[in-house]
């Protein structure tokens, strides 16, 4: 039986063929650009793009460290941006040949990453904060909200122990990326009272199961809680967490191994035009890190507080930093304790 | 009879030598390495990494997972039995219901654990279902615990009970079962007696195969699980992803791997030929 | 043998147990609403999964290498069984166990640190020939595994008397041995199709820029939660596949028949 299904699919098979020519290979998380920015660049410089995508950035690291991986264009979250230059896996840009790159927004024109935009240029930037039903009274608005007995079996906090252990550090004053034991004790002892009022440990999931009522209020990412409001309208509302919050942005880069890199700044120089980049923060509700794209942005969009907060609530984020690797190891036990909790 | 013997272990072999035993080689080189800075791994050599096991949270963890591991297998066993007993006596219709056993697993795990996802939850299929026929006024809490985990494995992994248990009551021979009847066992006798211990090739290896992946499952205690339990499973793909220390990961797989193995010999001694 | 009735009645529940989550999503790729509730039958993602030229490569792809894992590790898989059924090897069979018993991460992580050594020497890249390769090696055991069990039933007495009515060692395993093992080796041949096409941690990290497969198109799209799409696909492919199958069985029923 079997063999007579193999033998019958194989005519279908022998037509996949490849096409040649120039050609550009893009890795990137899934969905982060508009549905025509591929196919109009391909139309413009007569090439075809390969966008592939990855489930994390360190999945990504692990795909392109060998140095020869075949990906020409990465986007390194910011974080990543050091390590990858110290592990020799970034190419340096030329500016000269980023001619209609729009002006950046002053937060990224010198990020603390990369401060000569030598390597990356920011791409967008998100933050995490609280997810939760605009008919909550109070409102959350506070890290420390989410250990409220009320909440109980009807909240979520992420699948990540960056996330985690940095919303119980902000919760207790502490720095977003401290690596004090003492501090991460504390921390750890503060996860561990909120875990048996927890629904669950859940990422891009809440999104649903906020939109169906099911949960009160959820640690969500940015990204994830603009598609939910995008679904559920005023049912839902996104706040930016009094104690500080985490910050992130993703940046372009090319790979040291690319062979193609004209093509890839090419790639990065389209990217980067404001009108282009505009059309990416429009359809999949992103903030883009470029100021002249934002300019473009149609004034509901522009303006909307979740998505471009004013500058006192930008003040209290905080960006993820590379830790040390003694203080990973400790934030990884101290996560594996309180999952197996 | 050595000629054939030998070409016929060759190709087997050559690949697991040069693309099981030699990567695996590097695998515990890397256990006897230190994590970089940003993940890889450098030089000194240490065995730090297995010193690290001694950790009662990590026995804690494998205790866990062999324990859950243990359930999903029996459930399998007696799921997938009868399961199995039935294709094997549907005569020429057999080919087709075995196909229907693995129809399901055509589309990928991921989504077939979505699909459980959207049955078992707060407003899912089950729950409204249950809420209408007024048998709950209260939705259960079925996504996010130990039941859904093990539901989840048990659907995932059933196919490896009966595909082997299939393969060895297929081809029973038939006049030992008419012989028992004969003999005036009831069919239950029969099955007990004879049907089963006939099968216990067939059985050891789907038990084995249910084991081994149930053991290694990271995605259901994540998804269906909720992230509020984890198994050894997940604390090796953390090593390799989040935390980024292969080091570590490896020296943990390894002794993952010797304890399984130290549970498989033993088992294998007891079954007169070997499992495999 | 006949299946008594409570056997029959067991196994209409087992089957609804299998295919019910199948059932649901079947249903759902119908929906037009992206959520979970039902708000109208739509072909939107059907649409949308046909225009999509990723996920059609990527279905080409997974195909290709599930076909070529099923027909090369089904092959090594059942000689190897074959092999140590005569005489067991034991450092196979303990290699066996062993690749049985690795956590899939760790496989693919030891395979890229191999394939990436390799490298260093030759000019070749990781693709597709890389990521049959990692199949055929994680998917050989299950084959051992499944046709060995069948060959402990086999009655070896078999293949001796053919050899005694003048059969060579290789007719007696071809005429007389392999056919008994037919249906094992198509048991596990399914088997090694649907863990090959279903495969996501090992391929992933060994896929090259050309070879990325229907599970890794899938995750992407899965990650962001729930997508009508995805369940299209699920569907589709379910639907094509399964009516091989039956097509497939009634040839051979009407094969037996004649």
């Amino acid at each position: 039986m079997n063999r007579r299904v193999f033998l019958l699919s194989l005519p279908g098979l022998a037509g996949c063929s490849r096409s040649a020519g120039r050609r550009l290979n893009v890795l990137n998380w899934p969905e982060y650009v508009a549905p025509e920015t591929i196919p109009n660049f391909e139309r413009e410089f007569g090439v075809k793009v390969r966008y592939g995508v990855f489930e994390s950035a360190e999945e990504m690291l692990a795909r392109v460290m060998s140095g020869n991986s075949g990906w020409d264009v990465v986007f390194p979250t910011n974080y990543f941006v050091q390590p990858m230059v110290e592990l020799g896996l970034l190419a340096p840009l030329d500016h000269s040949r980023l001619p209609h790159m729009g002006v950046l927004d002053r937060r990224f024109q010198s990020p603390p990453w990369d401060k000569e935009l030598r390597y990356a240029i920011p791409y967008m930037w998100g933050a995490t904060g609280i997810l939760y039903q605009s008919t909550l009274a109070p409102a959350p608005g506070a890290w420390a909200d989410l250990w409220a007995p009320g909440f109980r079996g009807r909240i979520t906090m992420l699948d990540d122990p960056a996330e985690v252990i940095g919303a119980c550090l902000k919760k207790l004053g502490y720095g977003l990326n401290s690596e004090d034991p003492s501090q991460l004790a504390r921390a750890e002892a503060e996860a561990a009272r909120q875990k048996p009022m927890l629904r669950a440990y859940v990422n891009e999931i809440v999104r649903d199961q906020l939109v169906a009522g099911e949960l009160l209020a959820a640690q969500a990412w940015r990204s994830t809680a603009m598609r939910a409001m995008e679904t559920a309208g005023d049912k839902l509302r996104f706040v930016y967490p009094r104690e500080g919050y985490p910050l992130y942005a993703d940046n372009i880069a090319i790979l040291r191994e690319s062979k193609r890199s004209q093509l890839a700044h090419d790639f990065i120089g389209y990217l980067t035009r404001p009108e282009v980049a505009a059309r990416i923060a429009l359809t999949k509700l992103e903030s883009t890190c470029n100021a002249s794209a934002r300019a473009l942005l149609p004034a509901e969009m522009r303006n909307n507080e979740a998505l471009y907060p004013p500058r006192g609530t930008l003040a209290r984020g905080e960006w993820f930093r590379p830790l040390s690797a003694k203080a990973q190891r400790l934030r990884d036990r101290i996560w594996t304790e309180i999952k197996s909790a | 009879m050595n000629r054939l013997r030998f070409w016929c272990l060759t190709p087997a072999g050559a690949l697991l030598g040069g693309l099981f035993l030699i990567p695996l080689g590097i695998i515990f080189a890397y256990s006897l390495l230190t994590r970089g800075p940003y993940g890889g791994v450098f030089s000194p050599l240490t065995w730090e990494n297995y010193s690290r096991l001694a950790d009662p949270l990590y026995a804690a963890i494998l205790w866990r997972s062999l324990l859950y591991a243990v359930i999903v297998t029996a459930i399998c066993l007696m799921l997938g039995f009868p399961l199995a007993l039935f294709i094997a006596r549907a005569g020429r219709r057999r080919n087709l219901y075995l196909s229907l056993v693995m129809v399901p697993f055509w589309s990928s795990f991921l989504v077939r654990t979505y699909a459980w996802m959207f049955l078992l939850r707060d407003t899912g299929l089950i729950n409204s279902a249950l809420l209408a026929a007024g048998v709950i006024r209260e939705p259960l809490t079925l996504l996010y615990t130990p039941f859904a985990v093990i539901l989840g494995l048990v659907y995932g992994y059933l196919p490896f009970m009966v595909l082997p248990v299939f393969a060895t009551l297929e081809r029973l021979d038939k006049s030992l079962i008419e012989a028992s009847a004969d003999l005036g066992a009831t069919p239950g006798a029969t099955l007990l007696h004879v049907i089963v211990p006939l099968s216990k090739p067939g059985i050891l290896a789907g038990s084995i195969l249910v084991f081994i992946s149930s053991l290694g499952a990271y995605l259901t205690p994540d998804l269906l699980g909720g992230g509020k339990t984890i198994m050894i499973g997940n604390l090796v793909q953390n090593q390799f992803t989040t935390a980024r220390d292969w080091p570590f990961g490896a020296a943990l797989s390894l002794i993952l791997m010797l304890v399984v193995m130290g549970l498989l010999v033993p088992l294998q001694r007891r079954g007169s030929e070997g499992l495999l | 043998m006949k299946n008594s009735r409570w056997l029959s009645v067991y196994a209409v529940a087992a089957y609804a147990f299998l295919h019910l989550p199948l059932v649901v999503l079947a249903v759902f790729s119908f929906n037009s609403s992206r959520f979970t509730q039902w708000e109208g039958f739509s072909l939107t993602w059907y649409k949308a999964a046909f225009a999509d030229t990723q996920l059609a490569e990527a279905t080409g792809n997974s195909l290709l290498i599930a076909l070529a894992a099923t027909l090369l590790a089904t092959a090594v898989g059942t000689l190897g069984a074959y092999g140590l059924w005569k005489r067991n090897s034991p450092w196979i069979t303990t290699s066996l166990y062993l690749s049985l018993v690795t956590p899939e991460i760790v496989m693919g992580i030891s395979l890229l640190a191999l394939y990436q050594w390799i490298f260093r020497y030759l000019a070749i890249r990781l693709g597709m020939h890389t990521v049959i390769l990692a199949h055929v090696m994680f998917c050989t055991a299950y084959v051992v595994t499944v046709v060995s069990a069948r060959l402990r039933a086999f009655d070896a007495s078999l293949e001796e008397a053919a050899m005694d009515l003048g059969a060579t060692e290789w007719q007696a395993f071809l005429r007389v041995t392999l056919p008994q093992l037919a249906p094992a080796v198509a048991s596990a041949a399914l088997l090694v199709f649907i863990t090959s096409f279903d495969d996501y941690v090992i391929t992933s990290l060994v896929a090259g820029v050309d070879s990325e497969t229907l599970p890794m198109v899938i995750y992407a799209m899965a990650r962001k939660g729930f997508n009508p799409s995805v369940n299209a696909i699920s569907t589709l492919i379910v639907v094509a596949l399964g009516g091989l199958i039956l097509v497939s069985s009634r040839l051979e029923r009407n094969e037996a028949e004649r």
